[in-house]
């Protein structure tokens, strides 16, 4: 047994639990609270950073491509987006951003599943009864049942309607997934300068996102220490609502006393109101290309939708 | 009720970042004023506290979620101003890395979720606390009140801006381009989850922080409430008065939110379109009364009569177009109203303080 010699922990503490029955019948199965859930699934976003921070060192079209020419060229398309007015055209658009993302070496699994399992079902379920006809009156393509005489079910015009918001939704997700995933947070920061938010934004910004992490840390912290203490099952009463509230006002307290010190030791360190930045980048002409075939194409989408028809 | 790109028109996309825009150059002047550099960590740490208070989702029947937004703590703690700065940092968070809400409509975004719902909250809490010390049990119970009406004024601009899409944008074929529901649908949808569940968050939120805060660091309290005695025996200063502004943004902001309520009201009130359309069998009359005949119509010099365009075209647009003008004029008459009242108080005041020197001269 080397493990054992090589550590001075007790047997006890090394060996695993009796395993109950996964099927729950022995024992008896706790479902766990959403608070617990969120704050266990809280991980999560900071694997996705760490995940965004990867891709973005690859080599690939968009990766090379400015932050800022990047940011540029999403928003001209997102408005492009906004304004056709054709599933087929978003279509056009959809297979494009496949095309990118092949292009930028992203797997088209993760996109795909990022951008399908995560909102456009939202989206879809959001937008289901509005294919109907007790809220999108029009043309019955397919009748489920009849309402005083009335034949009901879905209609053309609201099938249309769904299939227009759903692509919208996806296109436009798809851009956005694009920019944040092959662009470090930091280039980012720097192309919202570049685009008119101000600097005291960017600053706020930029702090904000580190603290996101630590204040996780401290909560998940204080969650487990709190359940640490309890014996028994937790119970949704009063003393659990108190405990919500108080543990957001320590928080609320200990954030106080972290932006304090943090004020401290910024000034300490010659800040005095103004942040500097040490690379500034300059837009190569590859760049001023990105930016003008972006425009081409979010212009030649939005002609070619007026040509099929409104 | 972040809204996600697609389910908003460019054009609503575009005046909800018009409306945004102000806001967040007048709070980063405001802010910075008080103290320069301490507030950019301090705004950070509170932007991330956001972020942190909507990723609790909870789970609501209908298959969406309701998360509290924290904005009414932070407005309470640093100032509706900070609490702007705060939340919209939090929501561009939520857009870019996790596309919760869009981009195109993190604008509207920031006017439902860090303009309408801190301020209304605040509002709200200040109106029900008024002047009881920082510790009473009523400050509580006003936090609770004011996150949970912040929070539901927000859900109904939301509601309001996904309800007038299909009225503003639909394809030559009839078909709704944007979000398919009307006000009619959009309203309850919005209203339910968050009359019940995500209006009780936000109020268990505001009042176990302010309750804790009282308990445990009632000064973080104090500098946001200025004026205001910590404990129930100590001096209370004399109060602030409201400025002709406040008064008059206050009123400008009510009827902004519930102006759209006119869209869904059917008919008219008292025949005020035409006396014709009066029901007046009920009185025992069969004619329109001569006095009411001959003074109907008596001013034809409306600008936007009947509340839309002469030609009767875009009967929603022009419906807003003079809410707004509507608005603005009525919220500068009573700017200047409450002008000339301070001013008359003021100069009857300054009367009281002399003749109080003199006597303190004799």
């Amino acid at each position: 047994m080397p493990d054992a010699a090589i550590t001075s922990r007790p047997e006890w503490l090394m060996s695993g639990n009796v395993a109950l029955c996964p099927c729950g019948c022995i024992g008896k199965r706790s479902k766990g609270s959403f608070l617990e859930k969120t704050l266990r699934g809280a991980s999560d976003p900071l694997r996705q950073t760490m995940f965004s921070e990867d891709v973005a060192r690859q080599p690939g079209i968009l990766q090379q491509a400015d932050p800022r020419a990047k940011l540029i060229g999403m928003i001209v398309l997102l408005v492009a987006a906004g304004l056709v007015h054709n599933s087929l055209s978003l279509a056009v658009m959809y297979v494009a951003t496949l095309g990118l993302a092949a292009g930028s070496r992203l797997s088209l699994g993760f996109l795909i599943k990022r951008v399908w399992l995560f909102v456009p079902i939202f989206t879809a379920i959001v937008v289901l009864p509005a294919t109907l006809s007790i809220v999108t009156k029009g043309d019955i393509v397919l009748q489920l049942w009849t309402w005083h005489g009335e034949p009901q079910g879905f209609t053309r015009q609201g099938l249309l309607t769904a299939l227009l918001v759903v692509s919208r939704v996806a296109v436009s997700i798809s851009l956005v997934v694009l920019l944040t995933i092959t662009t470090p947070w930091t280039k980012l920061l720097a192309a919202l300068r570049s685009v008119g938010v101000p600097r005291f934004f960017v600053l706020i910004i930029g702090m904000a996102y580190r603290y996101i992490f630590l204040l996780l840390e401290t909560v998940t912290e204080m969650y487990e220490s709190r359940t640490s203490r309890t014996v028994g099952a937790v119970r949704h009463d009063k003393a659990a609502r108190s405990f919500v509230g108080a543990s957001a006002g320590a928080l609320l307290g200990k954030a106080n006393h972290l932006s304090e010190e943090v004020h401290q030791a910024m000034v300490a360190r010659g800040y005095r109101g103004n942040a500097r930045v040490i690379d500034e980048q300059r837009l190569r002409r590859t760049d001023l290309v990105f930016i003008s075939v972006a425009i081409l194409s979010a212009a030649a989408i939005v002609v070619g939708d007026r040509f099929l028809g409104r | 009720m972040h809204i996600p790109d697609g389910y908003l028109s460019p054009s609503t996309c575009a005046v909800g970042y018009a409306v945004a825009i102000p806001f967040w150059s007048l709070a980063a002047r405001k802010v910075s004023k008080v103290v320069r550099t301490r507030n950019v960590p301090m705004l950070a740490v509170f932007s991330a506290l956001c972020f942190l208070i909507m990723m609790f989702n909870v789970p609501i029947p209908d298959g969406t979620t309701a998360h509290a937004v924290g904005g009414v703590v932070v407005a309470i703690c640093l100032g509706p101003w900070a609490a702007v700065i705060a939340v919209s940092v939090a929501l561009l968070f939520q857009a870019l890395l996790f596309g919760d809400g869009g981009v195109l409509s993190y604008g509207v975004n920031v006017v439902n979720m860090a303009i309408i719902l801190p301020f209304v909250g605040l509002g709200v809490y200040r109106l029900i606390a008024g002047r009881t010390p920082l510790t009473g049990r009523r400050r509580v119970l006003a936090a609770a009140v004011g996150g949970y009406v912040g929070i539901n004024f927000a859900a109904l601009a939301a509601a309001i801006e996904f309800g007038i899409q299909p009225d503003l944008f639909t394809s030559s074929s009839g078909v709704p381009l944007y979000s398919p529901y009307h006000l009619s649908q959009t309203i309850p949808a919005m209203a339910l989850p968050h009359l019940t569940i995500a209006g009780l968050c936000e109020a268990v939120l505001s009042a176990g922080v302010i309750a804790y805060l009282q308990r445990a660091d009632v000064r973080r309290l104090v500098p946001n409430h200025p004026g205001i005695p910590v404990h129930e025996g100590d001096v209370e200063v004399a109060p602030g008065r409201l400025s002709p502004a406040r008064v008059a943004i206050g009123f400008m902001t009510v009827a902004v939110l519930l102006t759209p309520l006119g869209l869904l009201a059917p008919g008219g009130a008292f025949g005020e379109d035409a006396p014709a359309d009066l029901d007046l069998g009920p009185l025992g009359l069969h004619t329109v009364p001569a006095g009411l005949e001959k003074y109907n119509g008596f001013w034809s010099h409306a600008v936007l009569g009947g509340y839309g365009f002469s030609n009767g075209d875009h009967a929603n647009l022009a419906y807003i177009l003079s809410a707004v003008v509507g608005i603005i004029v009525v919220g500068a008459a009573i700017f200047l109203i409450a002008s000339i009242v301070r001013l008359v108080l003021s100069r009857r005041q300054g009367v009281g303080q002399e003749t109080d020197e003199d006597i303190a001269h004799a």
